[in-house]
This record gives C-alpha cells, structure tokens and sequence, in this order.
C-alpha cells in the first residue's frame, strides 16, 4: 500500500494539513507539540500519516523518535515537507536532511495566508527548482491552495523523483565523498540512501551506528581522518560543523527565494501576555474567567433546569409504568437505575460544554505557550516545567489528553512528575460529585468550589516539592519552546474538539454509566440468595461493606460511598450516578456529615484517576509497570492522606 | 569574561560564538538554529526573571538562562 507521510517542525500545521487531506478531525491545537503520535488517514486509497513535530533527523524527546524511526524504517513512498512559510530558514534546515533520504519529497508551503502580515513574499517556483522537487504554497486552517494538491501529489508518486541533495562548502564534501565511495558503504541495508549514511558516519551519531553491520578498520580510519581535519579545520566537533553546514545551505536558499519588506511593527498581544506585571494576573484573570464562566454562570442556570426535568420524568414514568403492570424490579431498573444515574450525569453537559468549548478556543488561539514561557520559573521550583503547565490546564477538562501532551517535555523526571500529578486537577468527570456535595452540604458558599481547585493545586506543589528533595541528581533541564504566532480560532476546528470531548462524555453517559446505573441497581435489589432484599442486605451493600472499614477514619465508611468509589475507577462520573441509585429516596445526610463531605470531595479529587487515565498513565510513564504502579499507590495513599487529615480538621 | 545570550540585556543583539554544553543539548540548541555567526536578540525576561525569550533567524524561541548561559558571543551591539 501506498504511504505519504507528513514531516516538519513543532506547530507547522501537519495535522491541520492531515485533517483537510483525509476529511478527519484529529486533534489539533496552536502550540509546538500537539501531535504525539503518528496518526494514520486514509487518502484517495493511499495511507497517509500524520507524525509528530521534529526540528531535525536527531530526536531529543520520546515523541520525535517516534517520528524518526518511522521516516527512517518504515520508507514512506513519498515525504510532504510541511513548511511554516513565515519560518522558512529553520524549515529548510531540516528539508536538507530530508533531502538526504532518498524519497520524492514535495514541499508543502503551509500558513502562506500569515506571509503578507509579515511583509514576507516566497518565490516557490525556484524554491521548488533548487530542491528539484514540487513546492506548493498553501494554507491548510484556510483550506487554500489544495485545489491542485492531489494531482502534485499523484504526479510525484509516478515520477518517483527524488529531490536533489544540497551540497556542502567544498572543504566539507571533500571528506564526505570518500567514505561514500568506500566498499562499506555498500553493504548498506535496502534503501538507506548513500550520502545521508556517510554524513551520519561523521556525525557518529549512536542510533544510526547501533543499526549497522560493524565497521571495517580501512573504513573506521576513513571516518577519523574525516573527523580529525573537521574539528582542526572548524575548532568544533564534526557534528556541529555539519549542522553548521546545513544551516548555511538553509540560509543560502532561503536568501535566494524570499524577500521581506520591513514591515511597522504592529501591536502584538504579548505586549500584555508576557509582560512583567501584566502576564500573571492576566493568567489568572483568565483560568478564573473561565471557570466562572462555565461553571458558575452556565452551570448555575442550567443545572437546575436539568434536575427539575430529570425529576418530571422519573416521576411520570414511575407512575405510568406501574400504571401499566410493569414488574416493579423493571420499572426500578428503568427509573431508579438508569434514569436517576444518567440523569445525574447529564446534567453536567451544558456547563461542560461552555468549559471545552473555552478550553479550545485558549488552546487555539496560541495562549498556551506563554502560559508556559511565564510559568516556568515558578513551575521550575517545584521539580516541573513550564511545560507543565499545558496538561495541568487541559486536564481540567479531560486528563487523558492532558496526561499525553506531557510527552513534549524535554527531561524525563519533569516529564513523569507531570504524569502523576495531572490527575490532582479537577477534570470535568469530577465536577458533578463536587458539585452534588457542595449543593447539597455547602449551599450559597462560593468560594467551596474555587477551593477543590487549589487543594489540586496545592497537591500538585506538594508532590513536587517532596519529588524534588527526594532527588540527588541536580541535574541542568532543557526548556526550549517556541512561542506560535498568535491566531483566531476558527469556528470549525473550535467546533470540532469541543464536539468531540462533549460527545465523548454524553457517550459514556450512554454506555458505561447506563449499565453501571442498571447493573448497580439489581446488585442493590438482590441478595446473595438471589432474592428481592432490601438495599441493606444485598449483593452490593455485601461487598461495600468488606471494604468500607478502609474508609471509617475518612469518615465515609458507609457501603453506598465504597461503592461509589469502586464504580469510579471504570468513570468518575458513576460515582454521582452510584450515589443516586443506592441512595434513592435517602438523603445525602443519611451516610455523610459536613466534614466527611469534605474529606469524600478531597478523596475523589486525588485519587487515582479513571481507567482511561490509568491507561494514559501508564503508556507515558513509558509502559513501565514498576513506575505505573508507584504512581498509582502514591496517589491513593497521598489521597487518603489528605481527605484524613481533612476529616480531622473539618 | 564572555558574554553569552543568557547575559544579554533586553534588546541586545549578539553574534554566536561557540556552545559549550552537554552533546544532546548543544545537538539540540544547534538544530534550533545557534549556529556560529548567527545574531541573537534579546527579545524579553519572563516576568520572574527566567526564561528568556530571543530572536534569531527571523523567529522567536525560549529557553531558559541556564541553557543560554551555554552560548558565548562573539561581540554585542
């Protein structure tokens, strides 16, 4: 099968470009590292990959391996070079190593419609003749300049050209040529293009090497003789004389292909989103506005709204069924199960909604990346990056997502402390617990809810501090980010991945919590013997009552509450619908007191996440067991911890 | 002493000397284009001090001082 694969540097629009081509809505976002995995699309009958961002052949984070080892294994059939136009000359430094490859490459000039802001003008058609290969100017977000695209694409396929390689200074080439004219060099594995191997032989670079048969001693002093004159000749190591020389070429073409008019500068927003005084208390103006917003206000007038006709309906579909004879463990399924359960989760939605749809339109419009410029430092000092900050805000809405773009932070340590902790942050399948008790036990106190969020906070600092001082190795951490242009969210992708996130919760609402409404419901009808029993006596109060006694000094050691608990390891959101079905008529006050509201409040937050997060988790924690599973006991004991400390002092 | 992009003032421009750092890191400074020769402008201070922000080959990059620190200049206007 036929496979193009989409290449180019953090945020140059590859997905963007990928979701015009295919017709999908992958997650896309404006800030240097959205994509982490390759991501597979169907075009024309052809396979076509979306990998992720990477500035060079040499990967430094687990996700440009990614994209490196499929570039170099899997040999796509053709390569699009992605290119954000109004960064050509860095761009162009990682075309002359995809040059190298020995794949047709056509260059695709994304964000052309940012070129004129910017007094920039690109000459493609000799861009494309220095490359010898297609150059197209387009702009994927605005869909211009595709009309042509599938017809270059299936001209290259056919031709099978392969774009000229763009040499180096002459005292470089003179080294390069030998050692591609030696015997070695032959014995190369299918398709590994000759050049590009003997520049790696120089560069020595280890992943390369480790992937090739042993090097013959005639070759090996080819190599360092090679090596040797480079370092005298530029006083720097081999590898750096090569980057050096890439650059050059980059720079040369660039010059000879693009012309900018200086333009005024002209007002930016970061003026204020990065400036000394105006930069934190703008953040925080904005998280705050946010949650306001949605939660507060949206939440505010549609949540009752929402309850007072989920309560209509239980009751008119009560008395209707019983009116027509239905067996009263049927009707209790339909009405006490599955109505009183979905329904308490579903009337989240509307608020939810407003919160994705906020969260989108930050993540759009290319606020994320100054949230972590000017949050590193404080970020910093408790053992995380600034990076950190990106999964922490989109992991109020949903963890999985969060818990996978930590994977663009550069350090390891950083990376899994960001993987632990995320989870502390209230997502959006935890707000209608928090909202049930603080309704129910803290009516009229506003500031409760602000409250969930800084004990996540406050854990999150917590963790890191004690992570820090654990730590012996002081090591010095790489933070390197790209601040993306700014840009307006445009309606369809903003539309896109909110609707995307909210059906996602409606769907589990229909799946997991309907059974699970269902499900508990019998398991609370029955007793062991099979027969109709109170809810005191049954299968389910059986089994929370054996596990119950762990939660008696958090104060919630009722088996309704441990049940809730279990069934929120599958979705947190069935721990508001468990508590409505075992409960049933009984009030909340029945099985809690104020201060066990709390500390229950403060044990959903921080204990493990749901069964997807687990999952996320695991997989960015680098599918390593021993690791997974320390994060997860660390958060269950800091979670009980901390919601018995809380009942204590409540 | 030299003086390196971690040292440059707000405004300043400087040309890249030598990267004296750990192989990865100069790898990765290098691929972002700190190359010998190539200006660097001190475009801004995070407001706590660290990171900064610089200019360089028409495009804006952060890092933090410390990894500036690893890029000596060879002269500053």
């Amino acid at each position: 099968m036929t496979t193009i694969a989409l290449v180019g540097n953090p945020n140059c629009g590859k997905t963007t470009l990928f979701n015009q081509l295919t017709g999908t809505t992958a997650y896309v976002g404006n800030w240097p590292g959205v994509t982490v995995e390759k991501k597979e699309g169907d075009y024309h009958g052809m396979r076509i990959l979306d990998l992720p961002g990477i500035y060079s052949l040499s990967p430094y984070s687990p996700e440009e391996r990614v994209a490196r080892r499929y570039i170099l294994d899997q040999q796509p059939d053709l390569i699009i070079d992605v290119i954000d136009s109004t960064n050509l000359e860095r761009s162009l430094y990682l075309t002359t190593q995809l040059a190298e490859l020995g794949r047709p490459v056509i260059l695709a000039l994304n964000m052309t419609d940012l070129l004129e802001k910017n007094g920039i003008t690109i000459d493609a058609k000799k861009l494309s003749m220095m490359f010898n290969c297609p150059a197209v100017q387009l702009s994927a977000s605005k869909n211009r300049g595709l009309e042509h695209f599938d017809q270059t694409i299936q001209e290259a396929l056919e031709s099978g050209k392969t774009p000229a390689c763009p040499l180096f200074s002459n005292l470089v080439e003179q080294y390069i040529t030998p050692i591609i004219a030696d015997d070695y060099l032959h014995k190369l594995p299918q398709g590994r293009p000759m050049r590009w191997a003997a520049i790696k032989l120089i560069e020595q670079d280890e992943l390369f090497l480790s992937s090739m048969p042993d090097i013959p001693p005639s070759t090996e002093k080819l190599i360092e003789q090679a090596r040797a004159a480079l370092t005298v000749m530029y006083d720097d190591d081999p590898e750096a004389v090569i980057i050096d020389q890439r650059y050059k070429v980059a720079e040369k073409i660039r010059s000879a292909c693009q012309t900018t008019i200086k333009k005024e500068a002209h007002f930016s927003l970061d003026s204020i989103a990065t400036s000394k005084y105006g930069a934190i208390p703008l953040f925080i103006l904005v998280m705050a506005g946010v949650f306001y917003f949605s939660i507060q206000l949206v939440g505010g007038l549609t949540t009752p709204l929402i309850e007072r006709f989920f309560g209509f309906v239980t009751a008119r579909m009560g008395s209707w069924l019983s009116s027509l004879g239905v067996l009263s463990i049927l009707s209790g399924i339909l009405v006490d199960g599955i109505i009183a359960g979905v329904g308490a989760v579903l009337t989240f939605v509307p608020q939810l909604f407003v919160l994705f749809l906020l969260l989108s339109l930050l993540e759009d419009c290319g606020y994320m990346a100054r949230i972590a410029f000017i949050m590193d430092r404080i970020m910093r000092s408790i053992g995380l990056s600034g990076k950190s900050i990106i999964p922490l805000v989109i992991g109020t809405g949903c963890s999985v997502p969060a818990i996978m773009c930590s994977r663009t932070i550069e350090h390891q340590r950083e990376r899994e402390l960001t993987v632990i902790v995320t989870p502390f942050i209230p997502c959006g399948a935890k707000m209608p617990t928090f909202a049930l008790f603080i309704g129910y036990f803290f009516p009229g106190k506003w500031y409760i809810a602000p409250l969930v969020y800084f004990l996540g906070i406050l854990c999150v600092v917590v963790t890191g501090t004690i992570s820090q001082k654990l730590d012996k190795h002081k090591e010095t951490n790489a933070f390197i980010l790209e601040l993306p242009h700014y840009q307006i969210p445009t309606v369809k992708n903003v539309w896109l991945q909110t609707k995307e996130r909210i059906t996602g919760f409606i769907h589990k609402a229909g799946t997991i919590i309907l059974l699970a409404s269902a499900g508990i419901y019998v398991l609370q009808s029955f007793s062991f013997a099979l027969q109709p029993a109170d809810p005191g006596a049954s299968i389910l109060a059986s089994i929370g009552k054996v596990l119950a006694p762990i939660f008696k000094p958090l104060g919630f050691g009722s088996w309704q509450a441990t049940v809730a608990l279990l069934t929120g390891i599958a979705a947190k959101e069935s721990i508001v619908s468990t508590l409505s079905v075992t409960l049933g008529t009984a009030s909340l006050s029945s099985v809690f007191t104020t201060s066990s509201a709390l500390s229950f409040m403060a044990f959903v937050l921080l204990s493990t996440p749901c069964v997807a997060a687990q999952s996320a988790m695991f997989k960015e924690l680098g599918n390593n067991r021993k690791k997974f599973w320390g994060a997860v006991c660390y958060q269950m004991v800091f979670a009980y911890l901390v919601a018995f400390l809380i009942h204590m002092v409540a | 002493m030299t003086k390196t992009v971690g040292s440059l003032s707000v405004g300043e421009t400087g040309t890249v000397d030598t990267i004296d750092a750990p192989k990865e890191l100069k790898r990765r400074l290098m691929d972002m284009g700190f190359t010998r020769g190539v200006a660097v402008k001190m475009v801004k201070v995070a407001p706590l001090g660290d990171p900064i922000e610089v200019e360089l080959r028409g495009y804006n990059l952060c890092l933090r001082k410390a990894e500036g620190e690893h890029i000596s200049l060879r002269q500053t206007i």
